[in-house]
């Protein structure tokens, strides 16, 4: 068993309701169940189907089963399917060491900007914002990416593709593949293409 | 006309929580925050909004009158009874029918029936009864429609409501039937005209209805459910005095109420009008008094003028002289309405500085304060 | 939901605890499941179902969480091991049955009785801590501090169960039931269901054995001998744990959730050698030998648990019955204020307690850190909240109730009640609820309401519910309005689903939970049958429904139903293309203009409808929009326009 670079780690993964939060820390924490890590999760659940913000609190450990929260200012990885939503995570959970992945594409909040009462923060402002909070961040067009492959709900493995290349996590290829194709038997290409996708944008930042 | 525009949360607050409300229906047909509804103007949703027409549009809102008489007349108000005038007559439709159907003379459908025939007007803005006797908005296109529009029930109605209705892009030439404060929301529509409805130029001609007051529409209405069968009345009739009586044709006979009971059925609002005779509009029509089957007409503007004499050449409408006693009653009449409501709105704001909604010159205020 | 009968026996998988006590309960060999649809309870029931064909059980959604418990003891009755499940509330309303099934006993098989808590009500009306039932009923408890106890738990239950012939109960919370977490897995044992009710009467016999409560003072008495014999086997219990140091500075005492805070926090404080935590996995009755044990080992004690201080109680409660020496403990919980009585237990408070209560400082962040975070924008994490979805009827009937109400000018108002609509306590049903509480109670003050007009009341009432609702609780309210002559409007917003919980069937709808076709009920035929008014709406017909409700509220006598019938629109696109392409002409749009003023998207609020403000009109989201076209209506400009689309 590989050996984590601390213990535990403590990933959230944040976006949107409806964006694919609890498929992200599905997928991940499977493949890391069966490296033989303890995983536990903790997430917002239900109501937040409806528009609202959802985290995803990821906790990985190689010696045992940690709290489904992660406590103030323990963050240790952020992957942020939306930009606000990353701040958000970065704000109560964020530290001098906290990696950060974030998909730049914003979600309006539904009810508040699009009836007018608010306005959506300046996008490159919040992207500064954000690396300004990290140690270090990934900026992953996920969105795009999925739409050029006609599917914009595969962002998510896009983004799992990213979060495996920077090496943080104890997990390969090889992991993920296994996962893929339990998990989705009717789409194992296009989750395996859109995996390698997320592996490649995140060479070409380094 | 108006010093300071505000909006829908204003003008319920200072009128129609008031109580000051005429429901001229200025204020709805083309909004979506409020609609009229069994009597009352009613709030859906609110529009935040800090300026709107319809603050800017009600006859209950600040008035300024010499602004108005000045738009309209070309002249300052000047408080005279029935206001600008260049003729006073008797006139009655030139047919029978028409006569029958409509209110005394029947000269309002006359009149409208002539200028659609003459292409004057496209279409007609009236109200016309449903069969439960509850006016509603209509638009008459040709004189047989307009005589399904003719006789009064005596209710305020938001005729405006109709004209808010009109397709923004029409192109219809318009005529409209306004009691006098309709007349006045009409003539601040007119000064500042809104951009988002059909245009105020389309309004070629505009027809007041002489008033002395308005029933409430929901009060009335529940009086006439436990007297009489609504569906069944087929014409209202309040003579002109001594009479002093409503009466209600049903059928064969007529059912007669004191007119004294019936007036608990106004509009609380009316006692803060001054204008009998509906002085902004181009024609203004009444009852003749002491003479059956025929109006009090009067011609206000040249554009009046021009109408009236293409119906009497038309046939279409009859004219006489009218009498001198009438005109002296009517003046008296019209000038007791001013002064009535002068002092009423003094005692409500207990200032005469302060004249709720109206603006006119101190020598006029004090001439019909005196 | 994971696949919960899984052939992975020895392997771990990563479950949700409610999936935990779910596998727990196939292995246990359960015969029969029944429960109704509540967070956080509400896949317990849901992933047993999705097995119940291949495992031989019977898995039921019920009407209501007592008939549910009811149900389950039938089979308890009958042979088979049973399981119930619900929320706090849905034991609120099962409790008649369970104060009395305590005394008349269970069957030969073991009968569980899982309870899902919510603290901090994140998806509940109210915060209910419902370890209480257990010392107020007697009836014996347990609790899971984790996802493999969740499951180990269950097994072992329905042994106890049956050693001492009571029902008992498992309590989670939402932290434990709702979060994922390593599970190993045990055998399914291939169980054969056999059902006989034995306690028929025969004759011959004069002693009654019916299964019964009385004589009542006798039975409880009896209930509190099978309290001594769970005692006695709780004391050896490894749900019971303690971990830490022979002598800590500090003991903590906790269960459930607050386990895996607890050894968290330590981990983070770097306090192993000065804290002991002792874990209760039995609730009560009170391992007392074991406790007074890990009393000994500390002067300082607190206690970590959600949400109610009951654990803090009891064993304070018993810790003053020890004699004098062995009272020396300083006790620290909610009620010295270091833990929140109410709300849930957070990772940071319990780090927070610790420290407090042993005098440490703990910096969570760097202060050049905090500095930053401080100096970001309020307004950059905006709040979003909660809404209808796009072409959710719930929107366009409450635009239908709000403009009768308003028309009809009366000071008329809704009486809310539990489901997605109760939302519109918000802005996304125009703030149209006035009134909140449980299952039901909507048209039960309806109901008050509906004779006041003795009083001089004149207000038109509108009892609003779901579908799911109706059946579970409205029809006894309708049944005392028609009775009583009451005067009020119910409006049953029927979609087809218990949509908030998850979309579980209801018997409105057309399959059971094990997916077979089940008898429909008529909800007018019912409403008919019980002698009220029924009018049936499409609420996407804005100006039809805006009347039928102006009718209802002018009759003003009686109790009145009208259903607002339109499926759900997250169940309808599972099976349908959106029906019609919406757009805006931004020509005819009049944006903020007087005349409208963003109604759509500042009013109606269909997420769908998005104001940009730089052009100055509003635009359709097209990924996000229903294709519903209720909007169309709504544009006082026309600006709004459908096009049917046509399946090429």
């Amino acid at each position: 068993m590989k050996k984590l670079y601390k213990d535990p780690v403590n990933l959230i993964v944040s976006g949107v309701g409806g964006q694919g939060n609890v498929m992200v820390s599905l997928v991940l924490g499977n493949a890391l169940v069966a490296g033989g890590y303890f995983i536990t999760i903790g997430e917002t659940y239900g109501a937040s189907q409806r528009g609202g913000s959802v985290m995803s609190h990821v906790r990985i450990s190689s010696e045992k089963q940690f709290s489904p929260l992660i406590a103030e200012g323990q963050g240790d990885i952020i992957v942020g399917m939306e930009p606000v939503e990353t701040l958000r995570m970065l704000k109560q959970f964020g530290n001098m060491n906290v990696v950060t992945i974030v998909n730049p594409r914003p979600i309006h909040a539904v009810d508040l900007i699009g009836s007018g009462a608010g306005a959506y923060p300046d996008l490159p402002k919040l992207l500064g914002q954000i690396k300004d909070l990290s140690a270090k961040t990934y900026v992953v067009h996920a969105t795009d990416e999925a739409q050029k492959m006609g599917n914009p709900m595969l962002a998510n493995m896009i983004l799992i593709g990213a979060l495996l290349k920077t090496g943080l996590l104890p997990l390969d290829e090889t992991a993920l593949d296994t996962v893929i194709k339990e998990m989705f038997p009717k789409a194992v290409a296009p989750n395996i293409k859109a995996l390698k996708a997320g592996m490649e944008l995140v060479s070409i930042l380094r | 006309m108006v010093t300071k525009t505000k909006g829908i949360g204003d003008l319920f607050k200072e009128v129609i929580d008031k109580g000051l409300c005429t429901v001229c229906g200025a204020c709805v047909g083309d909004c979506p925050y409020m609609v009229f509804y069994r009597g009352k103007i009613r709030m859906l949703d609110f529009c935040n909004r800090t300026e709107g027409h319809c603050y800017e549009y009600c006859p209950r809102t600040y008035t300024d009158m010499d602004a108005i008489s000045n738009k309209i007349h070309g002249a300052s108000y000047s408080g005279d009874e029935i206001g600008t005038a260049r003729q006073v007559l008797m006139a009655r439709a030139g047919d029978v029918k028409t006569r029958t159907k409509g209110q005394y003379g029947g000269a309002v459908s006359a009149l409208l029936a002539l200028a659609l025939d003459n292409s004057l007007i496209d279409a007609a803005i009236l109200s016309k009864n449903t069969d439960d006797k509850l006016p509603s908005g209509f638009v008459a296109r040709s004189a047989a429609q307009v005589l399904e529009g003719a006789g009064s029930n005596y209710m305020a109605y938001p005729a405006l409501e109709a004209l808010n209705r009109m397709p923004k892009d029409s192109k219809d030439k318009l005529g409209i039937v306004v009691t006098p404060c309709q007349a006045i929301a009409l003539a601040k529509m007119t000064a500042s005209p809104p951009t988002q409805r059909v245009s105020m130029s389309n309004v070629q001609l505009s027809i007041g209805l002489f008033c002395t007051w308005a029933l409430a529409y929901d009060r009335f209405y529940e009086f006439l459910k436990n007297n009489v069968s609504p569906a069944k009345i087929k014409k209202f009739d309040i003579p002109p005095p001594p009479a002093n009586r409503l009466d209600i044709y049903i059928d064969k006979e007529v059912k007669s109420y004191p007119l004294d009971d019936i007036r608990n059925y106004r509009m609380s609002t009316c006692a803060y009008c001054l204008d009998m005779t509906a002085e902004f509009t181009d024609i203004s029509v009444g009852a003749a008094e002491g003479v059956d089957g025929w109006n009090t007409l009067i011609v206000r503007t040249q554009r009046g003028s021009e109408i009236v004499d293409a119906a009497v050449k038309g046939g279409k409408l009859e004219t006489r002289e009218l009498p001198a006693s009438n005109l002296k009653h009517l003046k008296e009449a019209a000038l007791l309405k001013k002064t009535r409501a002068m002092a009423e709105i003094v005692k409500r704001t207990g200032d005469k500085n302060d004249l709720l909604y109206l603006g006119m010159s101190k020598t006029v205020r004090d001439k019909l304060l005196s | 939901m994971a696949n919960i009968d899984i052939n992975a026996a020895g392997q771990s998988q990563l479950f949700i605890g409610n999936e935990a006590i779910a596998r727990g309960a196939l292995e246990a060999g359960i015969g029969f499941a029944s429960a109704y649809p509540g967070t956080p309870s509400s896949e317990i029931i849901g992933s047993l179902a999705e097995v119940a064909k291949k495992q031989n059980i019977y898995v039921e959604w019920s009407v209501n969480e007592a008939v549910a418990l009811e149900a389950a003891a039938a089979a308890s009755y009958a042979g088979l091991r049973s399981l119930a499940a619900m929320k706090m509330n849905g034991l609120n309303v099962a409790s008649d049955f369970l104060a009395t099934i305590v005394l008349s006993g269970i069957g030969k098989k073991g009968l569980v009785l899982m309870v899902g808590d919510d603290p901090a009500a994140h998806s509940s009306s109210n915060e209910e801590d419902s370890r209480a039932v257990s010392k107020w009923l007697d009836i014996p408890m347990v609790e899971p501090g984790d996802f493999q106890e969740a499951k180990d738990m269950m097994k072992w239950l329905y042994e106890l169960s049956e050693e001492i012939g009571s029902i008992c109960m498992l309590r989670s919370v939402t932290r434990v039931a709702h979060a994922r977490g390593n599970v190993r897995l045990g055998e399914i044992p291939a169980t054969e269901h056999k059902a006989r009710f034995e306690n028929i009467l025969d004759p011959r016999n004069t002693m009654p054995t019916s299964i019964m409560t009385i004589p009542t003072p006798l039975r409880h008495a009896f209930q509190h001998m099978k309290l001594d014999k769970a005692r006695a086997r709780f004391e050896e219990s490894s749900f019971n744990r303690y971990v830490g140091p022979e002598k800590p500075d500090l003991l903590i005492i906790t269960c459930g959730s607050g386990w895996l805070y607890a050894q968290d926090a330590v981990n983070t404080l770097k306090l192993e050698s000065r804290v002991g935590i002792l874990k209760l996995g039995t609730i009560w009755p009170l391992p007392e030998n074991l406790v007074k044990k890990c009393l000994a080992r500390a002067d300082k004690v607190l206690f970590l648990e959600e949400t109610d201080p009951f654990l803090e109680a009891t064993i304070m409660e018993y810790s003053s019955s020890l004699s004098l020496e062995s009272r020396r403990n300083i006790f620290y919980g909610k009620h010295t204020r270091h833990i929140n009585a109410f709300g849930e237990l957070t990772p940071d408070a319990v780090i927070k307690a610790i420290a407090a209560v042993l005098d440490i400082k703990y910096e969570v962040r760097d202060a050049a850190y905090v500095k930053k975070i401080e100096a970001v924008p309020q307004d950059y994490i905006m709040e979003r909240m909660l809404t209808f979805c796009p072409g959710c009827p719930h929107r366009a009937s409450y635009w239908s109730i709000k403009n009768a109400l308003m028309m009809d000018g009366r000071g008329g108002f809704v009486t809310g009640d539990i489901g997605c609509y109760s939302m519109a306590l918000g802005p996304a049903g125009f703030f149209m609820n006035r009134t909140h509480q449980c299952m039901g109670a909507g048209s039960g003050l309806a109901n008050g309401f509906g004779q006041l007009w003795r009083f001089g009341f004149d207000q038109p009432v509108i009892a609003v519910c779901g579908d799911s609702t109706f059946y579970h609780s409205i029809m006894p309210a309708l049944v005392n309005g028609v009775h009583n002559r009451a005067n009020f409007v119910l409006v049953i917003f029927d979609n087809g689903a218990t949509a908030m919980t998850g979309f579980q069937p209801h018997p409105g709808t057309e399959l059971t939970a094990m997916g077979e076709p089940a008898q429909q009920i008529s909800m007018e035929a019912i409403c008919q049958a019980i002698g009220a008014r029924v009018e049936i709406c499409d609420p996407f017909d804005l100006k039809a429904t805006t009347a039928t409700l102006l009718d209802l509220l002018e009759q003003e006598q009686g109790a009145r139903v009208a259903i607002m019938r339109r499926p759900c629109e997250l169940v309808r696109s599972k099976k349908e293309k959106p029906p019609y392409k919406v757009k805006i002409d931004p020509e005819k749009c009049l944006g903020d203009d007087c005349g409208c003023n963003r109604l759509c998207s500042r009013v109606f609020r269909c997420p769908a409808l998005v104001w940009d403000p730089v052009a100055g009109k509003t635009r359709i989201d097209e990924v996000i929009c229903s294709g519903c076209g209720v909007c169309v209506d709504i544009c006082p400009e026309g600006a709004i326009s459908k096009e049917e689309v046509v399946l090429a």
